[in-house]
């Protein structure tokens, strides 16, 4: 028969006719107590040995206890600074005897307690008396402190144990003890012979294609080890959650836009019917550029059509808007404030050709905004845009598609507050609840483009959009307060290694 | 947004409604879509709301607004206006503010109150329609101290709107003791200071007389002899700007604020001379103008913006509710409404912005959402496909992902990786020149608002280096890596700007060679079944004799190598950088 070392050795060392402490037999096996005890239940598994447990009480003096023994009991050497003033005889002052008898602070309260309680005198508004039948020479607590001590607890008496436990001055601590017998299937087993199995470490490839594997026993591991770190790649989690929201947009029938991040005023601004007054058209709140300063060629009908929308209005009740127009400005090149500038370009068919309705376009794409930087704006980030081009849409139909879509990311209970954009009428901010905390927060920006938009850029249908900020989803999803922890070269790379992924 | 600030008791006062607490005022207020964003220190309400409703920009239009909500007032008003006694002759005005409008207001009995709300409307009114007062600017004055000596007519009074040169004209401004010149207000006035700007440029500037001499210096400042007070009963407005419609309208919302304090409104004649500047040359205007522009909108698209059903007199009613009136009428496009506005709507150039005034009447959050019944087919960009596949290969290589700004100053992009900062004005963009990776004329930004970002970055590597630069105190290995846009001048491009997506990859360890970085490139070039050689070159960031060019499939896309020790001590990195870049198109 062969076994794993460790049982061979167990066995070996264990005795049939008596019970042998586990620590005696590792000690005979050579090994860890841990070991024996695992090797010897897997013994009793098999049934070649019976395991017994016993739980031992072992008394150990606290600090204090310690202390009490080498010197004395508060009350005891209360009683004898009572004795010496006289206290047999008749009440003396407390506050005499307590001075007599060296004690201070908490073992004050300690020597007054137990001096009552064990008889050896009376204390009464603030007079003492000590009892001359006393005999604090052979206290019982005393005597068992010392046995303790002394390594004979079996010589102690019960209830002073008790006492002494409930005084803080002994810990009882439980040890259960195994004890391992030789049953007659060990006996007969090592009668038979046993030998030791070789145990590997390691499941190498000669090992496996040997056939040895069949022949060795596994050291075992300890798998509750923590192992050491692993540094791993990881998705931004800004990438995650843009990734999450395009997933979302392309199951609800969205195609993704792409164009430029530097573009002309036109595209940026004009298209969307953004007076060239208007006070966001300063460089304080977009950034212009230097270098180049102008776009190379618009083309050349559209631009007509948009001024006429801003001078003239569109339809025949249009105004149009009471500020001055000019090329020059549409032409300046700017970085994108919005991702709405994709869209003009698409609805206009300069960059995808005509597109027919029913269409339904999204981007997730860097914006840019002269802002102050703080923990929630960014001069950069980005922004969720969406547009769903269809005949005859409704306000409902916005609303339907945003619920659809802000559900999809737990927020719920979507309101729609009625509000003003140039580009949009009508135009709703829309605010939902809070997955977590239950808030309501406003989650972005919508409306049905106006026909001093659409009109220019040839489209005779209806178009919705929506805006919204990448950000802002996130720190709503994960509660980050700081977003320029995660976004840009300020970045922790703890927080992103630890940052949970996206799911 | 702008914000106004309204003593709620003012609110109850104006409304009739003193049964309504703050509470129930704030949250009516928000229906209205104005929000209460604080208290003031004079226990006044903050309110913030969207720019279209300039007509709200004081408590009186506010209050004007809650009787509409509350059903106390209906459909369009207009205060009655007594025909005009005064004239503002205008002659010799200035080409670049060219235009006038006017209005009086007699029998006022303004309190403090009363009198704050103007002003706070005056001022509200300049930041937003009168674009800091460039487009328009408001000038309100004590008739009482005006002398209007006849001009043209034994009967009428008159001032005038002209130019005056900037050295010699006189006057006391407010808040002066001394008379001053314009070109003094300009210099040492504190208002001057501020809005002296609007006309340095011009020869003359603007300037308004009346028959004792220069009382106002528009958009500047006016006169001390006409300031007004509580005790001013009857109020001349005038407004100058560079359009007639914007003044116009500001000066309606005015007055029709002074209106509700009881005020009664007198016209103004305009009277442009024959060879005045503008478009209004030898014409005479009745001021303030409040005419009723109307509108027509048609009954389907309402329904079909709104997506309900409704009756014509649904929709009558709600119109009269948010202060508009309709009529039933016929048009080619079936049953249709002639809806007329009143004169302090600005924000109404178009029958969608009528049929938004009846959804909001209507109440858009009583409507039930619908999902819009028409199916397409979704899909992801091949770009950002790309941009992905690659990302996965990264991740799946160690590298964690970043995502760094694209905006970023010359120091970082150029000199502190070894590079100097090429120069535009000398060489033609996009031109011939070899130039190395990273090394493209920027895109650089006009007036920057940080010294931190100033151009787009040219390449990506300088944002890794940063990010490690700022994580020295983390553990290492750090291997980095980002795809991203990276961009420069090109004449070739419509836009002048040739952007490109870029793959910027670096391992900061204590043994980060040349052949652990090249062994990765590789490993991402046979995933997208490139074929990677790497002739050897010299690159400023990189260290002589361990960088390489990239070439995928023939073409030289990047640049790879050691980061050169004077780069690392640059970014107090204490361990070497093997990194590589190269264009994220090249593994298409």
């Amino acid at each position: 028969m062969k076994r794993p070392q460790a049982q061979v050795a167990v066995l070996q060392a264990a005795d049939a006719q008596e019970d042998r402490r586990i620590d005696d037999v590792a000690a005979d096996a050579d090994l860890k107590p841990e070991a024996a005890t695992r090797a010897a239940f897997e013994l009793e598994a098999d049934g070649l040995v019976s395991v017994a447990e016993e739980t031992l009480e072992h008394y150990e003096l606290t600090d204090e206890g310690d202390q009490y023994v080498r010197e004395s009991l508060p009350e005891q050497d209360l009683y004898e600074a009572a004795i010496d003033a006289g206290a047999a005889d008749g009440p003396v002052q407390m506050g005499q005897a307590i001075g007599a008898s060296g004690l201070e602070g908490g073992a004050v309260d300690i020597a007054l307690s137990n001096y009552a309680r064990k008889a050896y005198g009376e204390i009464d508004s603030g007079e003492i008396t000590a009892n001359p039948d006393a005999d604090p020479g052979s206290d019982p607590e005393m005597l068992a402190l010392e046995a303790v001590a002394d390594g004979r607890v079996e010589d102690a008496d019960a209830d002073a144990l008790d006492q002494l436990e409930r005084r803080g001055l002994l810990n009882v601590r439980e040890e259960t003890v195994r004890s391992v017998q030789l049953t007659d299937d060990g006996v007969t087993a090592l009668m038979e012979g046993v030998e030791a199995a070789e145990t590997v470490d390691q499941l190498t490839p000669e090992l496996l294609t040997s056939g040895e594997w069949e022949d060795v026993a596994f050291t075992e591991y300890n798998v509750e080890a923590d192992a050491e770190d692993v540094s791993h790649g990881k998705e931004h989690i800004l990438r995650q959650t843009a990734n999450r929201v395009k997933d979302t947009l392309v199951g609800m029938g969205f195609s993704e836009m792409e164009g430029p991040h530097a573009d002309a005023q036109f595209w940026i601004n004009d298209c969307l019917f953004m007076p060239q007054d208007h006070p966001a058209r300063t460089h304080w709140d977009q950034f212009a550029l230097e270098e180049p300063e102008e776009i190379g060629e618009l083309p050349e009908d559209l631009v007509e059509r948009v001024r006429s929308a801003h001078k003239e209005g569109v339809g025949p009740d249009g105004e149009g808007y009471h500020s001055p127009w000019t090329e020059d400005i549409a032409r300046g090149m700017d970085l994108r404030g919005h991702t709405t500038s994709l869209s003009m370009r698409y609805l206009s068919g300069h960059q995808v050709g005509e597109l027919d309705p029913p269409e339904r376009y999204f981007s997730v794409e860097k914006v840019y905004r002269n802002d102050t930087l703080d923990p929630t704006h960014l001069l950069e980030f980005f922004q969720i845009e969406g547009w769903v081009m269809a005949e005859d849409l409704s306000v409902r139909d916005l609303m339907g598609t945003f619920t659809e879509f802000y559900e999809q990311f737990g927020i719920t209970d979507l309101e729609f507050k009625p509000h003003y954009n140039p580009y949009t009428e009508p135009s709703f901010e829309l605010f939902g609840t809070h997955p977590e905390t239950g808030e309501v927060v406003e989650v972005g920006n919508s409306g049905i483009f106006r026909d001093e938009v659409l009109t220019p850029l040839g489209v005779d249908c209806d178009v919705m959009a929506w805006g919204l900020s990448l950000e802002r989803l996130l720190m709503l999803m994960y509660g980050f307060e700081d977003i320029r922890d995660v976004h840009g070269t300020l970045c922790d790379l703890e927080l992103l290694r630890e940052t949970e992924v996206m799911r | 947004m702008p914000v106004v600030d309204v003593d709620p008791d003012e609110l109850r006062y104006l409304t009739g409604h003193s049964e309504k607490d703050d509470d129930e005022l704030k949250s009516d207020l928000f229906n209205l879509g104005l929000e209460f964003e604080g208290w003031t220190e004079d226990d006044e309400f903050q309110l913030e709301f969207a720019p279209d409703r300039l007509d709200r920009l004081s408590v009186e239009g506010v209050a004007r607004s809650l009787r509409y909500h509350y059903g106390d007032d209906r459909g369009v008003e207009v205060p009655n206006t007594n025909s005009a006694d005064w004239t503002i002759e205008v002659e010799d005005q200035p080409d670049e503010r060219p235009y006038v409008t006017g209005a009086i207001v007699r029998g006022l009995d303004m309190d403090e109150a009363a009198l704050e709300s103007l002003i706070q409307l005056q001022e509200k009114l300049h930041a937003t329609m009168g674009r800091k007062r460039a487009k328009g600017a408001i000038g309100v004055h004590d008739l009482t101290m005006l002398k209007g000596d006849s001009v043209t007519d034994e009967t009428g009074k008159s001032i005038t709107y002209t130019s005056a040169d900037p050295d010699e004209a006189t006057f006391v401004p407010l808040d002066a003791d001394a008379e001053m010149t314009p070109s003094e207000v300009m210099a040492s006035h504190e208002t001057g200071q501020t809005y002296g700007d609007l006309v340095a440029d011009f020869d003359r500037v603007p300037a308004i007389y009346d028959a004792i001499g220069l009382f106002s210096f528009p958009p500047v400042i006016n006169g001390r002899r006409t300031e007004v007070s509580v005790d001013s009963r009857d109020l001349f407005i005038e407004m100058t700007g560079t359009d007639q419609w914007t003044i116009d309208h500001m000066c309606n919302i005015v007055c029709y604020a002074l209106a509700a304090r009881g005020g009664q409104v007198e016209k103004v004649d305009v009277a442009y001379a024959d060879d005045a500047p503008g478009e209004y040359a030898g014409k005479t205007l009745e001021r303030p103008d409040f005419s009723v522009r109307t509108k027509t909108v048609t009954h389907d698209r309402i329904e079909s913006i709104l997506g309900v059903s409704l009756d014509s007199r649904e929709v009558i009613d709600y119109a009269e509710r948010a202060g508009l009136d309709a009529t039933e009428t016929e048009s080619d496009d079936g049953v249709a409404y002639e809806v007329e506005v009143p004169p302090y709507r600005v924000d109404v150039i178009h029958p969608l912005d009528i049929i938004d005034d009846i959804g909001r009447a209507l109440g858009f959050n009583s409507l039930e959402p619908t999902y819009p019944d028409v199916s397409t087919v979704g899909g992801r960009h091949e770009r950002s496909r790309l941009e992905d596949a690659a990302r996965d290969a990264l991740v799946g290589l160690g590298f964690e992902d970043l995502l760094n700004f694209h905006m970023i100053n010359e120091a970082e992009n150029f000199e502190r990786m070894g590079l100097s900062v090429p120069r535009t004005d000398e060489q033609a963009s996009g031109g011939n020149r070899e130039q190395a990776v990273g090394e493209a004329d920027p895109v650089t930004i006009q007036e920057p608002y940080s010294e931190d970002y100033t151009i787009l970055r040219t390449w990506a590597l300088p944002s890794v280096m940063m990010v490690l630069e700022n994580n020295t105190h983390r553990s290492y290995p750090q291997d980095l890596a980002e795809i991203g846009l990276a961009a420069g001048l090109d004449d070739s491009e419509n836009t002048g700007v040739a952007e490109h997506r870029t793959v910027a990859a670096a391992l900061a360890r204590t043994d980060a060679s040349y052949e652990d970085a090249k062994a990765r490139l590789q490993a991402l070039a046979d995933a997208f079944d490139k074929d990677l050689e790497t002739p050897p070159t010299t690159h400023p960031s990189f260290i002589d004799g361990r960088a390489a060019e990239v070439v995928l499939d023939g073409e030289s896309v990047g640049v790879i190598g050691e980061v050169h020790p004077k780069v690392l001590v640059e970014h107090d990195l204490e361990l070497p950088v093997a990194a590589f870049e190269f264009r994220l198109d090249a593994l298409e």
